[in-house]
């Protein structure tokens, strides 16, 4: 008994040694396993009790376990010291959050799509599908079925690229409207992006590739109101709560009655008289709309009678110019890398 | 067309402000495209000349005495020569503002001279579209008048845009009209009763002879007694606002009559029409005009002309000719105001390259009524400078009112969401000069006014109530759209691709369809609008070449557009996507390229997102791209367009002098997104070996991959080449490829021995294939 006591007590003192002297943890774990591993001094020692009279077993396992709870302890204690420092190591750090940031490389999306995407979306919250097509279009789709045939003095509005006698690069996206209306029976709510070319000088207002949203609902009961209502939602989702939009009559023959769509200069609201984006009047044009002519519903095979719409057409480079304040609209098929990135 | 507002108001009442009227024409369907402001001006009062002297004491000054309704005539001193006494001018007085000069009583050379006679230019007018010095006023002006009042000179000028389907519009009377109606105000015509009443001997009989169906209408009326000469000032004065220069008196009546009701005249010298026959015809082969430009044309039977028995006199709605020109020798006319199919006008001009503010109109389809209202109307204003007019002759079709359209206020709500009781319909209609009858059952029964020729249908008179009760008033509701079966998908796949392409760090960008070059597959522009753009792209390859070009920097990006090319007669149109990226080579072997692994691993990542499935990359070849580093992008053996480095030939004649590695997809091959069917790992751990297999460089890292899985089975958990090398340790013709080689058991755990016995059957498999052999 007094042996192993005493054999306890120097291990223990030796334990205490090595633990104290450990550097890190690493090394108060190679204390313990040298200790209290498998292999390590106490377990030899534990060992030893089979070898003990049966009145001395239950002391001296006492005291082993009570000395192994005050080494694990001391392990414990030893171990939060070292935790502890490393954290207070780690937390003594400080770096400058002001120097510039490493770039991840993200790409951007070209602001032609990202305002389409946004009109559509505001079209497909409320029920409409987004179609598109080709942009080499027969006569037939571009001008006869919107009721422009040839000779039609609007013909002359759409001064296009003629690819063959009887195709042309599409001035407007409201082919989009026929092939549509032909392929589905009533009800049909769509809008249709894309990119339209007209022989148009270009200058810091136009360009002779441009993009379109074209728009179109038929179904029974349609109204103007609607169109109202809609293009009102549309304007207020690019450009903001307080957008206000005008509509006055214009011409065209594929609308009857037919509108001109305006909406507040985001730019100035109409407070600037020398505002560049709407020249002082306060509103800027957006493109044209109206509902349906009957002409064209019957070429598709529906009855004017019973179905009525309507529809629009945008221009969206022009909004991007306003959206964007940005002052040519030819940086828009420019892809300059600083404009893509400041668009971005 | 410039729209002076002060001639306006001689017909309608209108408010004071010019933005009020513009904004009023705007919201009728007449945008006003600039407003000209002009200069206020007073203290001008029309004066008579009683007597003019020469100056005391300057040879080059004249002294006048003017009568300007006051008890003293005012004495002033002039450097104008045309004075002369009796002459009615303009004089500005002591105290008037002129646009550049405020006037003040001044000694002249001793003499005090009591206001300025002024000319045209002081007026703000166009100096040389007027008489040189003093501006000459009509004798029947009496003195004393406000000059500024007398010819509506205090007046902004509007340019007026009328839309193609409204040439009843194109004039002074046709926007009073609209304006009447809009502020319900009335009308004030001029005199459109025709004068003429004297006959013709019967051996000087005017006869007409249409031999054209494209003339509809044709009235031709003589007057003699004409002098040529300057046409009154009131006259000369509102042409000049207009924009309109003065001619001579006839002339400018022809002018003042178009402007005025949008019918276009011509007036023929009698004496130079052949037997006083006008004969409307098409030209024949060989004939020639010189047209009162001064040119001399070529005609072909598309040339619709007005002719004597001799010869074509002039071309039909476009403009007259040299030989039969009004001059100042002139003292009989012939009036022509005639109606021509609009289509035949417009290619008659286009086919000539001329355009006249005639044609402008007449091109656009004007309605026949108009021709009898020009005659008259010009007829009267001839007649108030004293010529004799003389009976009008017609030819052509008769007019008639035209058909009835009937119309239900339902028809107007149902259209436009605002529900307008019968009588206001009805009202706005006839504001605009329609006949309305109400049948018994509340059907309106509306016949358009002569000049309409756009009203036909219901809608079209939709459109007119909706114009006069104003579109602000219908009110904006969001429609709930109902159900259909209409798909977003092409779309819908285009931005995913974007925003993951965006994702992956390429920029968008948006090139030209149109390109400066092509070949013979190529889809070419008729009418290109220059050059540079005279082809349709048949790739997206050059438009990103050039930007990586014009970046300078290292550049990725990417595009998504249609492109062209032409098979057998048929144009095919593709939705293309372009991405890809400038990289300068690094410094690697020649048989390792990872730019272009960095593309492809980009192409894996994208269309894995978008269709479910990674893409295989077969080795293959296409034009424009490296013979060595280009692959086939597929899925289930479709194949969806090429991937990689482009020819370093071609990219450096684009002055990119880094290489640029490319991925062209064809869209619409890309196959809709597959839904994978989820597989539950083992619950057994799984082990792995590394293999260095030494294979002839001919070996494709795939076809090893391939080999393994097929070896192993469902054993096999993943495999995949991460290393190559090449070199002096593994000999010419042959590199050494690192296979890792990933293998579990779904059933149990995986033993070493299992494990290695399934490497030797892959070794075995490896060298009977491909000759492999364990790299030492």
């Amino acid at each position: 008994m007094t042996d192993l006591a005493e054999e306890l007590r120097r291990l223990h003192e030796r334990f205490n040694a090595a633990a104290e002297s450990a550097g890190d943890e690493e090394a108060l774990e190679e204390a313990r396993v040298a200790y209290l591993g498998r292999n390590g001094e106490v377990t030899v020692l534990r060992r030893t009790i089979g070898t003990l009279s049966p009145q001395e077993r239950p002391g001296a396992g006492k005291a082993i376990n009570d000395a192994v709870s005050t080494m694990e302890a001391r392990l414990a204690e030893l171990r939060a010291r070292f935790e502890t420092r490393a954290f207070d190591e780690e937390l003594a750090a400080s770096i400058d959050v002001t120097f510039p940031g490493t770039p991840s490389g993200m790409g951007s999306i070209h602001p032609v799509r990202r305002i389409l995407a946004d009109a559509c979306t505001f079209f497909t919250r409320h029920g409409f599908a987004v179609v598109v097509g080709p942009e080499a279009e027969p006569d037939y789709y571009n001008f006869d079925a919107l009721n422009i045939p040839s000779e039609h003095p609007a013909r002359e509005g759409f001064d296009s690229f003629w690819l063959t006698e009887t195709m042309l690069l599409r001035p407007h996206t409201s082919p989009m409207q026929i092939r549509t209306m032909q392929r589905h029976k009533p009800p049909v709510a769509i809008v249709a992006p894309g990119k339209c070319f007209r022989r148009d000088a270009v200058d810091a207002r136009h360009l002779f590739q441009f993009h379109q949203v074209e728009g179109l609902l038929v179904a029974e009961d349609i109204h103007f109101g609607h169109l109202k209502g809609m293009l009102t939602g549309l304007c207020r989702e690019l450009f903001g709560p307080n957008q206000s939009v005008r509509f006055r009559p214009s011409y065209f023959p594929f609308t009857e009655p037919s509108a001109e769509v305006d909406t507040t200069c985001p730019k100035c609201a109409g407070r600037t008289a020398s505002c560049n984006m709407c020249g002082g009047s306060g509103w800027i044009e957006l493109g044209g709309s109206g509902m349906v002519h009957p002409s064209v519903l019957r070429e598709v095979g529906y009855d004017p009678e019973r179905y009525s719409g309507w529809a629009f057409g945008f221009g969206v480079e022009r909004l991007g110019l306003a959206r964007y304040e940005v002052d040519d609209i030819r940086r828009f098929v420019s892809s300059e890398p600083d404009f893509l990135r400041q668009l971005s | 067309m410039l729209v002076p507002i002060s001639w306006l108001r001689e017909y309608v009442a209108l408010p004071n402000e010019t933005d009020a009227i513009a904004h009023r024409l705007a919201m009728l369907g007449f945008p006003v495209a600039a407003i000209e402001r002009r200069p206020r001006i007073s203290g001008v009062v029309s004066g008579r000349i009683e007597s003019v002297d020469k100056h005391p004491n300057a040879d080059r000054l004249l002294v006048a005495r003017v009568e300007v309704a006051r008890e003293q005539p005012l004495t002033i001193a002039t450097a104008a020569t045309n004075v002369a006494a009796g002459q009615r001018i303009a004089v500005a007085t002591i105290g008037a503002k002129l646009p550049q000069l405020a006037i003040e009583a001044r000694t002249m050379r001793g003499v005090a001279s009591q206001g300025m006679m002024i000319s045209a230019d002081e007026l703000a007018l166009p100096s040389d579209w007027f008489e040189d010095g003093i501006m000459q006023l009509d004798a029947a002006v009496e003195p004393g008048l406000d000059v500024v009042e007398l010819f509506g000179l205090e007046t902004d000028v509007l340019d007026v845009e009328v839309t193609a389907n409204r040439p009843d519009a194109m004039s002074i009377l046709g926007l009073a009209r609209e304006l009447a109606a809009s502020y319900g105000a009335g009308l004030r015509l001029p005199p459109l009763q025709n004068p003429g009443i004297l006959e013709e001997p019967p051996d000087e009989q005017t006869s007409i002879s249409i031999e054209s169906p494209d003339c509809y209408r044709f009235v031709a009326q003589r007057f003699d007694g004409v002098a040529v000469g300057p046409a009154p000032a009131w006259m000369r004065v509102r042409l000049a606002l207009a924009g309109q220069r003065p001619i001579n008196n006839l002339v400018d009546v022809s002018n003042y009559v178009m402007l005025e009701t949008g019918q276009p005249l011509h007036f023929y010298d009698a004496a130079k029409v052949a037997n006083r026959r006008l004969v409307v015809r098409s030209a024949r082969d060989g004939e020639r005009i010189v047209t009162l430009d001064g040119v001399e044309r070529n005609l072909g039977p598309q040339a619709l002309v007005i002719a004597d028995d001799r010869q074509p006199l002039g071309l039909a709605g476009l403009m007259g000719g040299a030989t039969s020109e009004v001059t100042a020798m002139t003292t009989a006319i012939l009036l022509e105001s005639a109606n021509f199919n609009g289509p035949r006008v417009r290619r008659m001009s286009a086919a000539l390259g001329l355009r006249s503010e005639a044609s402008s109109r007449h091109e656009k389809s004007l309605a026949p009524a108009l021709t009898d209202l020009g005659a008259a109307r010009a007829a009267a204003l001839l007649d108030d400078l004293g010529a004799k007019a003389y009976r009008p002759h017609v030819a052509g079709a008769p007019l008639t009112a035209a058909q009835p359209i009937a119309l239900r206020a339902s028809n107007v709500e149902r259209l436009l969401g605002l529900a307008i009781p019968a009588e206001r319909i009805a009202d706005h209609l006839r504001a605009l000069g329609c006949r309305v009858d109400a049948n018994a059952e509340g059907t309106l029964s509306v016949t358009p006014p002569p000049w309409r020729r756009d009203l036909t249908i219901a809608a079209d008179l939709v459109e007119e109530v909706a114009r006069i009760e104003g579109y602000d008033r219908i009110p904006a509701v969001v429609p709930s759209v109902p159900a259909h079966e209409i798909s977003s998908a092409a779309f819908d796949l285009e931005n995913a691709l974007a925003a993951r392409l965006a994702g992956l760090g390429y920029h968008e960008i948006v090139t030209h369809s149109l390109r400066a070059t092509g070949d013979a597959a190529s889809v070419e522009v008729r009418n290109p609008i220059s050059e540079e753009h005279r082809f349709l792209r048949d790739s997206l390859a050059p438009g990103l070449i050039e930007h990586f070009a014009g970046a300078q920097t290292p550049a990725r990006a990417f595009e998504i557009g249609q492109i062209f090319r032409r098979s057998d007669e048929h144009i095919v149109e593709q939705t293309a996507l372009g991405f890809g990226f400038s990289a300068v080579r690094g410094d690697e072997p020649p048989w390792r390229d990872s730019a272009f692994l960095r593309l492809k691993g980009d192409c894996e990542a994208l269309l894995r997102a978008v269709t479910g499935r990674v893409p295989e990359i077969v080795p293959g070849e296409s034009s424009g791209f490296h013979p060595g580093k280009t692959g086939i992008v597929t899925i289930d053996d479709t194949t969806l367009g090429i991937i990689g480095c482009f020819d370093p030939r071609l990219t450096k004649a684009r002055n990119l002098a880094a290489n640029a590695y490319l991925c062209l997809l064809d869209v619409g091959a890309i196959p809709p997104y597959a839904t994978p069917q989820y597989r539950a790992p083992s619950r057994f751990p799984s082990t792995y070996r590394d293999l260095a297999l030494v294979v002839a460089t001919s070996v494709h890292a795939r076809a090893i991959e391939r080999a393994v899985s097929d070896v192993l089975g469902g054993l096999c958990t993943g495999v995949a080449v991460f290393d190559e090398y090449r070199g002096a340790q593994v000999g010419d013709g042959r590199k050494s490829l690192a296979v890792r080689i990933t293998m579990q058991r779904f059933d149990t755990t995986i033993t070493d021995e299992e494990a290695d016995e399934a490497i030797a059957r892959v070794l075995d498999a490896m060298r009977e294939r491909f000759g492999a052999t364990i790299r030492a």
